[in-house]
């Protein structure tokens, strides 16, 4: 009885902070009160008609794509190679490949704002894009690596008996069994850029300011209230995005 | 295939990548630590002042220590949490699990703003003082104490998940085997379970603390000015004063920390160990 | 007939990557033209921006159709680093006529474009140190008449007297501000507060800082401290303060040892719009939008044509005003030029510590 009660008390705690900016959203007052004064969707119509929110979300769905696909482009073959060959100085290859992950971020902010900042890419989307294409890169590889791993290689002797070569049994029996783990590396990189703060706050700006950084900003500045709407919007992509297969599976988790 | 033609593809699929990494993130880090000592002339004299000056090594000491108090509220938080989802499974697991799935994937920022509504001057816990007649409400925000809260709410899902990884490998035979020898539940946990579930506890406290020592995001928004975290030091002397050298220092303690901390953990139970 | 599948899955995947990647680079090159006519302006924020865009950018992208930008906070630092590093988050910036000068000697500044600003178009004493005039802020004791029934603080002194006027203070985080405030309220006349006694003021100051609950950074967060009544009194922008009297908070301003600082237009070195940017500032310095900005917000055009169309309602409130410039702080430009770095650093230290 006591592991539950203590557990709630912890589930509530990280819950209720999350769901105080649903109705906050809703609220017609200017400065954070809460509970609120009245409510109505100005703020709503406020977020979807103003360029000065609508541009940096934007920004952030595109260079969060980009820097998907760049992390993608690196980490399937880093990890088909790092899990599947021997040869010396793996433990190096691994310590490169976690490094940005060991890293804190705002020690890769700092250095990025300097580098990018010499070649002229502060502010545009490609020095966003290859920032936070290289700190998704451990991430994703954790969760490619892992599901190489797992994955049977008898799968692709079988199907090479048969008469099958190399690529079109990486075409038609590897790849599509890696696919689930792939979309998880993919979402996991996504994500990672899309919810990124610190560095986005030295590098992104001019045309290519992000979500977070605005977001960063107009509580600084603004005490705007539309970013009780940003907030509530992407915490029901969120709940949606957690929710959905928990629902399809329609069945609980095992216990240990 | 030969040792070589075997070496050489392994070779062509982590080149773009150990590339990449080399050039896009070594060098620039590299930079960094160059900056330290070369910007505005060859010398230590900026470690110096950290090392020194009584308002640097506060904020180094102060980070230390905040950092130490996240990592035990979190456990506390979510070790029952953890121990909850792995052996209840059921129903109660899967929505834990949920709710932590959903506080882990919500950003910073978005937490952040919740706690400065919740310890605002207009919020419940200030209407709840007052409601109770508990006279005038003591400042929360700004405050280290509003940090600490923020920063425990947001990495305490990592404690969990860390926790809840070791946890779920835990053979419930084990206890069984305890239970059949006549020991209490309590007893059992406290011989079985818990020793088993360290490693977890480990994992967790590492990845809370390391975060911790660079977190940026919170402390800035919810925290005291005069408690700065080191993150945020860095961030002043950058933006407020560009001073490249110093900030750069700065930044060097900080990743010497992160680095010791992780090298330590590495000796004892090896990287690896933290994926799982 | 799986194979057959499998191939259509592989081919539609082809050819949704190609359509993208043609449409791609079209939607780029859209927004990229759209980047080039479009300016980016350092603001202050808030109600600060609102008026600018109202009174400024939203007449000059009609006129001009060259779209406007704008990028909280207002830093000096950030001047400072695009210049050096050459990746610039903005091209246009608003600073007091001290850090104008600072940043002029430190060669940050684009020399003043005159085949696009005509000289015959500005006004006269419009031009300083490679900037255009702006407008004439003022910083002022401001407190709630609700809170002090009695009568409120009337001048420095009092703001430094908690006994006789107890309550949660303010301040500016700015260092030669509040150095300024605390020499008039140790006695010194307005008028004669430059050159500094940097020492004295740090004394008197040593005896507020206890007091004080907020150091605050950002207009809009002065505003809420005062509307929300998480102060009783402390320093303001006069716009600032009005504007809350205006929505019928009942805020009141003190004119006495305020001070008075120009605010000034700069175009940073080298900025990559700076054509465009010299543009928008002979059309900002006019003096129908000088006049509109000071409309909204009550801070001194400093065009002298534009008190023709500015009431005489809204004259009384600015810091222009004779009543209310007599009684402030006469400004030394130069001085404050010379001497804010050193101030600034020991007042951060003083700060912390």
């Amino acid at each position: 009885m006591l592991p539950l009660i203590l557990a709630s008390i912890a589930a509530l705690f990280l819950v209720a902070p999350i769901l105080i900016v649903v109705p906050m959203s809703f609220s017609t007052a200017i400065s954070f009160q809460f509970p609120p004064p009245a409510y109505w969707i100005g703020y709503y119509r406020k977020f979807f008609t103003s360029e000065e929110w609508l541009e940096p979300a934007l920004n952030s769905v595109i260079i969060a794509g980009g820097a998907m696909a760049f992390t993608m482009l690196l980490v399937v073959p880093a990890a088909f190679g790092y899990v599947r060959y021997r040869f010396r100085g793996k433990a190096l290859v691994n310590l490169l490949i976690m490094s940005p992950l060991i890293v804190p971020h705002v020690v890769s902010a700092l250095a990025y704002y300097r580098f990018l900042g010499r070649a002229k890419l502060t502010g545009t989307y490609l020095g966003v894009i290859v920032a936070h294409g290289v700190l998704a890169v451990p991430v994703a590889f954790l969760v490619i690596a892992a599901t190489l791993k797992g994955f049977d290689r008898n799968l692709e002797r079988a199907a090479m008996s048969s008469g099958a070569g190399p690529f079109r049994t990486f075409w038609y029996v590897t790849l599509p069994v890696l696919r689930p783990g792939m979309l998880v590396g993919a979402l996991f990189a996504f994500l990672s850029s899309f919810n990124e703060a610190v560095v986005a706050l030295f590098i992104a700006g001019r045309g290519a300011t992000t979500l977070p950084k605005k977001m960063y900003e107009s509580i600084r500045l603004e005490s705007d209230p539309v970013i009780a709407v940003v907030s509530t919007l992407l915490v029901g992509a969120v709940v949606l995005g957690v929710l959905v297969p928990v629902v399809m599976r329609r069945r609980p988790i095992d216990a240990a | 295939m030969s040792v070589t033609r075997r070496n050489t593809a392994a070779w062509l699929l982590l080149g773009p990548s150990t590339a990449v990494l080399v050039l896009l993130f070594v060098v620039p880090i590299g930079y960094v630590l160059v900056l330290s000592v070369t910007d505005p002339r060859l010398a230590l004299a900026h470690y110096q002042r950290i090392f020194t000056v009584p308002l640097y090594t506060r904020v180094l000491v102060n980070t230390f220590l905040t950092s130490l108090v996240v990592t035990a509220l979190c456990l506390v938080l979510g070790y029952p949490v953890a121990y909850v989802m792995a052996r209840r499974g059921g129903w109660v697991g899967t929505v834990l699990l949920t709710i932590v799935a959903m506080t882990f994937w919500t950003g910073f920022l978005v937490r952040t703003y919740a706690w400065l509504v919740i310890l605002g001057s207009k919020g419940p816990v200030v209407s709840a003082y007052q409601a109770l007649g508990l006279g005038p409400a003591p400042q929360l925000l700004f405050t280290t104490f509003s940090s600490t809260l923020g920063m425990t709410h947001i990495l305490l899902p990592y404690m969990i998940l860390a926790l809840y990884a070791v946890m779920k490998k835990i053979d419930a035979n084990h206890l069984k085997a305890a239970a059949s020898l006549g020991a209490r539940p309590a007893a059992a946990f406290r011989e079985v379970f818990l020793p088993l579930s360290l490693p977890g506890v480990v994992n967790g406290s590492l990845l809370v603390f390391v975060s911790c020592l660079g977190f940026f995001v919170t402390p800035v928004l919810l925290g005291a000015p005069r408690d700065m975290m080191i993150s945020q030091l860095i961030n002043q002397q950058i933006e407020e004063l560009l001073a490249w050298g110093f900030a750069s220092a700065v930044a060097v303690v900080l990743l010497a920390a992160t680095a010791l901390v992780v090298g330590v953990y590495n000796r004892f139970a090896g990287l690896d160990r933290l994926w799982g | 007939m799986t194979k057959s599948i499998e191939i259509d899955r592989g081919r539609r995947a082809f050819l949704k990557g190609a359509a993208l990647a043609t449409v791609g680079p079209l939607i780029v090159t859209d927004r990229t033209i759209a980047q080039t006519r479009t300016i980016y302006v350092n603001t202050w924020g808030g109600s600060w921006t609102a008026a600018e865009e109202a009174a400024f950018f939203k007449p000059f992208t009609d006129q001009t159709g060259i779209r406007v930008k704008t990028v909280a906070p207002v830093s000096y630092a950030k001047l400072k680093a695009q210049v050096q590093s050459g990746s610039y988050e903005w091209d246009i910036t608003a600073i007091t006529q001290a850090d104008l000068l600072r940043a002029d000697r430190e060669g940050l500044l684009d020399p003043i474009d005159w085949s696009v600003v005509k000289k015959d178009r500005l006004f006269p004493n419009a031009v300083y140190a490679n900037g255009l005039a702006y407008c004439a802020l003022g910083t002022n004791l401001a407190y709630r008449r609700d809170k002090f029934p009695q009568g409120g603080p009337k001048t420095w002194a009092d703001f430094w007297d908690v006994k006789k006027f107890p309550g949660n203070r303010s301040m500016l985080n700015n260092a030669v501000r509040t150095a300024q405030f605390a020499l008039v309220a140790d006695g010194v006349p307005p008028d004669k507060v430059f050159p500094m006694d940097v020492d004295r003021a740090f004394r008197k100051l040593d005896q507020i800082k206890p007091h004080v609950k907020v150091w605050w950074t950002q207009g809009n967060q002065s505003q809420q401290l005062m509307r929300d009544g998480e102060v009783d009194m402390m320093v303001m922008w006069n716009a600032r303060a009005s504007e809350l009297a205006q929505q019928g908070h009942p805020v009141e301003l003190v004119w006495h040892g305020a001070t008075i600082t120009t605010t000034m237009w700069g175009v940073a070195k080298n900025a990559p719009n700076r054509k465009l940017a010299w543009e928008f500032l002979q059309f900002a310095v006019q003096a129908k939008p000088q006049a509109d900005f000071a409309s909204r917000l009550f801070y001194g055009p400093t065009n002298p044509d534009a008190f023709k169309y500015v009431s005489a309602e809204v004259a009384r409130q600015l810091p222009t005003y004779p009543e209310n410039a007599k009684v402030a702080i006469k400004p030394d430009t130069v001085w404050e030029a010379d001497n804010t770095a050193k101030i600034q650093e020991r007042f951060t230290q003083w700060l912390a510590g």
